[in-house]
């Protein structure tokens, strides 16, 4: 029995479809993050789910039971806001019990689970503070909770450290990484940083204009896009996408003078590479793909080099002493395994072996590459 | 060494020139006249060719000996007692439903907010009319339930209430606006985490927005106190203090006795007691009530 | 004391100031309240503009301040500042008030010539008795008026009485009242038989039933009242007797505004009010009315209301010579003839009536001769010095007879020792 189940859920706004036709269910102890821009339809699903706004149609079940009509504690959801939407006049531990007062559980009991949750959060100290007085990476810690303390089977998290600076964030990541797994909550994240998604998610859904872009474990997000937008949005530096076209062994990167990169048509077909898998040769090496760097962005430990191929632009990755200088003619190149091919009109994955294309010896200098990357 | 202290003299000199003509304006329409009424509360009225002698405490003595100064006095608390929470309670009504999604609710906030832009005037002429025995409006409603027709303003039970019922109505839509600009103010995701535990809808009052609304509802309450020490104008057009100073509030007698019976020794008493209730009003809200009230 | 101020229907009106084109000897500032309907801000403009085409030497600057009650605290307070008017038109129960600041100048003193001296004997003794005090005339009057009873001659017919008929006695008053208070199935009152308005100023009505009653409140001079002579306290039972004893008319406080819209309306039979809602009656009411003199006991009469002109001291000589002159325009017969006619004031002079304007006017309209008739009858109004704190014990002691609060002999006992507490310091 899964903890979430979603089918065929979907929200309209009169005309407009905030989430369209979206199923996806979420195991028990699972950590799901829903990812996407704004507006995809990501935090409107979590809301459907919390209960604060009904499906137009379709059905959610949580543990295993069909929750229309319910809110929040009543169809055993927790939530943590991204404002966090802590009552301002209570002291934290009035916000952290605010739920069990409604529920009139004992003051005996009140008091053990505060304790407890207290201590779990490391908010001892802050318990009789006002919000006010607390800094954000303490607030958050509150609402967290406020969510938690109810042992809600399952916890959901709208955008809960996009008010954070960046080292508390990847704190609070960890932090609320450990929690959820030592809990064995079921957990569905929303967030729009897929950073934060792949760091913490068992499986991420990636959702555009609401409906499911894709939805699979990071690793799968990462190595097989299933559209050109499943790749731009996921990975570090944005992934270099290059136009084919036709040439006579096969498709060639459009505007270049490269060889073909695999047999078949190339027109209508887009390459996708990642920054990390392009290495940078010097212009005499082995490598087919002459280029010149017309730009270096220096990152500490790597460096972005930007090329231009022929009339096309494209991203390496080096080590951060690796870059050439500006002017420099270099050459390029990628172990056939790490490009990603996508028909340019639907934008999907097209799987194709790129491997027994005539290709020349250049695609083998992995091993140059895997020197610069050590 | 002289030169850093002669530029800080010239900033202090510059910050009071900047605040000279407030500070003008404020002394000779508010403080001179206050200090003045008090001194003139110490000496008799000046009568033609009667100058002003000083007698001390004496119109103090001649007030507490005034019964229509006790009447007035009491009257006023009574006044202040009962307006005040009833225009209070009303105006929080009136805010939490136009604050809520209904139909119209542009209308009924215009409905509700109209009291307040009529001139005090003319809302007591409109009152007048409300309870003008026999056909008045509201005694045609009794009527219509049986009832035999009230002499509102006519009968001493009945004419401070009457003129109660005025002031609430007036102020409660002028205190709306505050309140609804105060819900306003409150987050909406709030309540929806009190949504998320399934909390009632007057728990949600009580717990959140009620609390939530507290300092409005002093800033409410102390201005409805002071106007309630003010009031002047709907008794001088509905009853003229009577029937026998049933509704002669203080403001009002001090009005009486400097303008009807030009007795300004007397009446500069009458007001340094006004001035007086009014300074502890205002001190309450400084300094005792502020620090038990959450602000965010 | 603004007691006409409630009825003034007409729209507001604005204090206009009328501007001398030339340059003149003497400009007069003159302040007067507006009590009743009509275009009365252009009358009294009008009569400023041919005053000076007959007088180019003097300058006349008509204020309009508002009621009585804003118009003698406008002008006081002005005299404070060293800036008061030169004529003013006030009440002319403020006379006390107004001698005790030492603000205004008699008569006597300046119109000295033969011409002068008649001018002052040609006025209504009833209404020259507010306008004297200590030998010396304070006052001319102006704008004056009586206490008269309206009828509702359809009712009358209707309850069986005689429409042409006004009660003549309280007796009568009582026993037609008693005949034209109609009431409902459920015993709920739809007609009452009279109404003696008691807000604001009970006193004014009040003394009237004194009168009647062959009492006299106040002595000429203004240092005594006499709340506690029996006639007093029994009218002041009588009073409250017609709505407890009699039923005739409603209980507790009848307001003087409104007084005349309940006749309009039917709510009540019989009505006291000013002649000055003449004008008010004959417009609005859409049945046959009469208008009488007071009924009597021992007696008939009414006190005499309204305002008066006062001259305001001046070290200028030449400014009280050319209000002098003003005063004796303003008061002139067909002035006061005009007056009258357009307000519903009575004219101040027998030889008013005589003038054609008026004499077109009566034959029209009988009824506005009521008031004048009436004047033989009439005595002074309550007043004395500071008078309005002296009037007020009355007014509050009856407003608490009539809600019965107290009885009538407690209640003027004590209105009696609050007046003579307070006029004590009076009487030298």
């Amino acid at each position: 029995m899964s903890s979430v189940e979603v089918r065929s859920v979907t929200k309209a706004w009169g005309e407009t479809r905030a989430v369209d036709d979206v199923s996806f269910s979420v195991a028990k102890g699972e950590l799901v993050v829903l990812l996407g821009p704004s507006g995809c339809g990501k935090s409107t699903m979590l809301r459907m789910i919390a209960g604060l706004d009904e499906p137009t149609t379709g059905m959610i079940a949580i543990e295993g039971r069909d929750v229309a009509g319910l809110t929040g504690s009543a169809r055993g959801v927790a939530m943590v806001f991204q404002s966090y939407a802590l009552f301002p006049h209570l002291t934290v531990s009035d916000n952290i019990t605010f739920g069990l007062s409604v529920r009139g559980t004992s003051k005996q009991e009140m008091a053990e689970r505060l304790a407890r949750t207290a201590a779990l959060l490391d908010l001892d100290k802050l318990l009789r503070r006002k919000p006010a007085q607390l800094s954000g990476g303490q607030q958050q810690r509150v609402a967290l909770g406020r969510a938690l303390i109810a042992k809600a089977p399952v916890c959901l998290l709208d955008e809960p450290l996009s008010n954070l600076d960046a080292q508390l964030r990847q704190e609070l990541r960890r932090e609320i990484r450990a929690l959820q797994q030592r809990l064995g909550i079921t957990m569905i994240y929303v967030t729009h940083d897929q950073t934060e998604a792949m760091s913490m998610a068992d499986r991420v859904i990636l959702m555009r204009g609401g409906r499911i872009e894709q939805n699979g474990r990071p690793a799968e997000l990462y190595e097989r896009p299933a559209t050109l937008f499943a790749a731009r949005f996921i990975g570090g530096a944005p992934m270099n996408f290059l136009d084919l076209d036709d040439a006579p062994l096969g498709a060639v990167i459009a505007g270049s003078t490269g060889p073909a990169l695999f047999a078949g048509p190339g027109r209508g077909r887009v390459l996708g590479l990642r920054p990390e898998d392009v290495a940078v040769d010097s212009a005499n090496g082995r490598a087919a793909f002459h280029a010149t760097v017309t730009a270096v962005e220096y990152l500490g430990g790597e460096a972005l080099v930007s090329c231009s191929l022929g009339d096309r632009a494209i991203q390496a990755r080096t080590r951060g002493d690796g870059a050439p200088p500006i002017g420099t003619a270099v050459g390029l190149s990628w172990d056939a395994a790490a490009s990603h091919v996508f028909d340019a009109a639907s934008g999907e994955r097209l799987t194709i072996d790129t491997g027994t294309a005539a290709t020349s010896p250049q695609l083998h200098t992995v091993t140059n590459q895997g020197q610069i990357r050590a | 060494m002289a030169a850093p202290r002669a530029s800080r003299l010239n900033i202090h000199l510059q910050g009071w020139l900047l605040v000279l003509p407030a500070v003008v304006l404020l002394a000779t329409f508010t403080h001179v006249p206050a200090v003045e009424t008090v001194i003139d509360s110490f000496f008799s009225t000046p009568h033609g060719k009667r100058p002003a002698v000083y007698i001390g405490f004496d119109q103090y003595r001649t007030m507490l000996a005034d019964p229509v100064f006790w009447l007035a006095f009491r009257n006023n608390l009574l006044y202040a007692l009962i307006t005040v929470p009833l225009a209070i309670a009303l105006a929080l009504l009136m805010a939490l439903w136009v604050n809520g999604r209904i139909k119209g609710r542009a209308a009924l906030r215009l409905a509700f907010f109209t009291p307040t832009i009529l001139p005090m005037v003319a809302a007591a002429n409109i009152w007048l009319f409300f309870y003008t025995p026999d056909y008045g409006l509201l005694n045609q409603i009794i009527r219509l339930f049986g009832f035999e027709s009230v002499n509102w303003l006519g009968s001493p039970a009945t004419a401070l209430p009457a003129l109660m019922a005025v002031t609430v109505w007036k102020e409660a839509g002028f205190f709306m606006i505050f309140f609804l600009a105060a819900l306003q103010q409150v987050p909406p995701v709030l309540y929806e985490a009190a949504r998320m535990e399934n909390a009632s809808s007057w728990l949600v009052f009580r717990r959140i927005t009620w609390p939530l609304l507290m300092p409005t509802t002093l800033f409410v309450a102390v201005n409805a106190l002071i106007n309630a020490f003010r009031v002047v104008d709907q008794v001088i057009a509905m009853t003229g203090g009577g029937p026998n100073n049933a509704t002669a509030l203080l403001l009002f007698y001090i009005f009486q006795v400097a303008f009807s019976f030009w007795d300004s020794g007397y009446a500069a008493a009458l007001s340094v007691v006004l001035l007086s209730t009014l300074a502890i009003i205002a001190f309450l809200q400084f300094f005792l009530l502020d620090r038990k009230i959450h602000y965010r | 004391m603004n007691r006409f101020t409630r009825f003034l229907t007409g729209a507001a009106l604005a204090a206009t100031v009328l501007g001398g084109s030339h340059a003149s000897a003497t400009e007069l500032t003159f302040y007067y309240p507006i009590a009743v309907g009509g275009p009365i801000t252009k009358i009294v403009d009008g009569y400023a503009a041919e005053f000076t085409k007959a007088h180019p030497d003097i300058t006349v600057k008509p204020v309009y301040t508002g009621s009585y009650q804003d118009s003698i605290v406008k002008a006081m307070t002005a005299a404070k500042a060293g800036n008061a008017p030169d004529v003013a038109i006030l009440l002319s129960t403020d006379m006390f008030t107004l001698i005790d600041n030492e603000l205004i100048e008699p008569y006597d003193a300046i119109a000295t010539s033969d011409a002068d001296k008649a001018w002052i004997k040609a006025f209504y003794p009833a209404f020259m008795e507010n306008s004297q005090a200590g030998g010396h005339t304070w006052g001319i009057p102006f704008q004056r008026s009586t206490i008269v009873q309206y009828w509702n001659k359809d009712a009358f017919k209707a309850a069986g009485l005689d429409p042409e008929k006004p009660p003549k006695s309280w007796d009568e008053m009582v026993d037609f009242g008693k005949k034209l208070t109609k009431r409902d199935g459920s015993g709920a009152v739809t007609q009452w038989g009279l109404e003696i308005p008691s807000s604001g100023f009970p006193y004014w009505l009040f003394q009237a039933l004194t009168t009647q009653n062959g009492a006299i409140l106040a002595n000429q001079d203004g240092t005594k009242v006499a709340y506690t002579d029996p006639k007093v306290i029994e009218a002041a039972q009588f009073f409250a007797d017609l709505s407890g004893k009699y039923q005739v008319m409603p209980k507790g406080i009848i307001d003087w505004g409104t007084t005349p819209k309940d006749f309009f309306e039917g709510k009540t039979a019989m009505m006291w009010t000013t002649t000055g809602n003449l004008t008010n009656v004959r417009t609005n009411a859409k049945f046959a009315f009469g208008v009488a003199a007071m009924p009597a006991k021992a007696r008939g009469g009414s006190p005499t209301g309204g305002g008066n002109i006062y001259i305001f001291k001046n070290d200028d000589k030449a400014k009280l010579k050319a209000a002098l002159e003003f005063a004796r325009f303003l008061s002139a017969p067909e002035r006061a003839a005009d007056w009258g006619i357009a307000t519903g004031y009575v004219a101040t002079r027998p030889d008013a009536w005589d003038t054609d304007a008026m004499k077109k006017y009566t034959a029209e309209f009988p009824a506005a001769a009521v008031a004048r008739d009436q004047l033989k009858d009439a005595v002074a109004e309550l007043s004395t010095h500071d008078n309005q704190r002296v009037t007020k014990a009355l007014n509050d002691a009856l407003q608490a007879i009539l809600t019965g609060a107290k009885q009538a002999k407690p209640a003027l006992d004590d209105a009696q020792a609050e007046a003579t507490r307070i006029l004590t310091t009076y009487q030298h």
